[in-house]
């Protein structure tokens, strides 16, 4: 995963300067400069959920810094999962770790957390 | 922003449940390590980025979701395809078998001209077989299609079938833009108008 004090590092003219990855199996995610910096403060699922857990408590953090990709097919190789309350959750499409972020169904827009993901060229 | 791509293939997989198309979809599956939550929700479509003679292929590949219970796909989920996997499991004579209904179901609710290929799966479990390959082969000839054995356990094939179904579609694609404009008087062909991309998607209600 990726700091976040190494996230100012990652931003270039408003874009990522470096390519997006998955921080587990180093899929190329995003190509560099696809996305643009945004903040906004979203509550996504945990990636690891307590076992324990009750069905219904979903553990969740609240993230700030985003990517945003306005057309999903900008992405490299990403997955998506079903709808849940108008938003579908974005995993690696390879080992389908995730979410790494989300897609908004409203305004087809995807939002990729800074800090669920490695920044990197290799 | 220009499109950094030249196609969009939108392919389908199906076939029986339990033949391995979510595998087939994900091909490192083995390795996929599934979080309590994704799991829960399942995965609905997958994005890839291949490249074919120097052309970028962005290919939208979805699972049939479960709705192959019904032994039916309604027409909603074949909008637009213009690839099918059909899979069946080399170990299951019967999902071998339902292929004919399935060719048929998508000869009723997909597009005439749906780009088709046969996929016999788990092909690492040899001593489980019940289908040999001449009989796939056989079937595929019948119907005119290509067709591969594969493992998505094994890496086995997966990628190369993807590879052949996209180098397909889009040699029909180049085909049918040639024939669209033909060349004047020139006998260099220069094909670097692209589809419109995203004209099934917009018609897309999940989407």
């Amino acid at each position: 995963m990726t700091e976040e004090s190494n996230f100012a590092a990652q931003i270039e003219n408003d874009r990522n300067k470096l390519s997006v990855r998955c921080q587990f199996c180093n899929c190329l995610m995003l190509k560099a400069n696809e996305g643009s910096y945004c903040e906004q403060e979203v509550d996504v699922p945990l990636m690891q959920q307590k076992q324990d857990r009750s069905a219904e408590a979903l553990q969740t953090e609240k993230l700030r810094h985003f990517w945003l990709i306005k057309d999903m097919m900008t992405f490299e190789n990403i997955g998506f999962s079903h709808t849940v309350d108008g938003r579908k959750f974005l995993v690696c499409a390879d080992c389908e770790r995730g979410p790494v972020g989300y897609h908004e169904l409203a305004s087809k827009f995807c939002y990729l957390a800074l800090g669920r993901v490695v920044h990197g060229d290799k | 922003m220009a499109k950094t791509y030249d196609y969009l293939f939108k392919l389908l997989l199906i076939g029986d449940s339990g033949v391995g198309k979510t595998c087939i979809l994900f091909r490192f599956s083995e390795d996929a390590f599934n979080t309590t939550f994704i799991s829960t929700i399942g995965i609905d479509f997958k994005i890839r980025t291949i490249e074919l003679d120097g052309k970028k292929i962005k290919l939208q590949i979805w699972d049939t979701a479960g709705q192959e219970r019904f032994r039916t796909i309604t027409t909603a989920y074949y909008r637009g395809a213009m690839g099918i996997m059909l899979v069946y499991d080399i170990t299951q004579e019967k999902s071998f078998e339902n292929i004919k209904n399935w060719i048929r179901n998508i000869e009723e609710n997909a597009s005439a001209d749906v780009e088709k290929m046969l996929l016999g799966n788990k092909c690492e479990l040899n001593d489980k077989r019940q289908v040999s390959k001449e009989r796939g082969e056989q079937l595929a000839i019948e119907y005119g299609i290509k067709f591969m054995e594969t493992s998505a356990k094994a890496s086995i094939n997966v990628e190369e079938a993807f590879l052949t179904l996209a180098s397909d579609i889009k040699a029909k694609t180049e085909k049918r833009m040639e024939a669209n404009n033909p060349p004047k008087g020139s006998h260099q062909l220069k094909l670097t108008e692209s589809r419109k991309p995203d004209s099934w998607l917009s018609r897309c209600s999940l989407l």
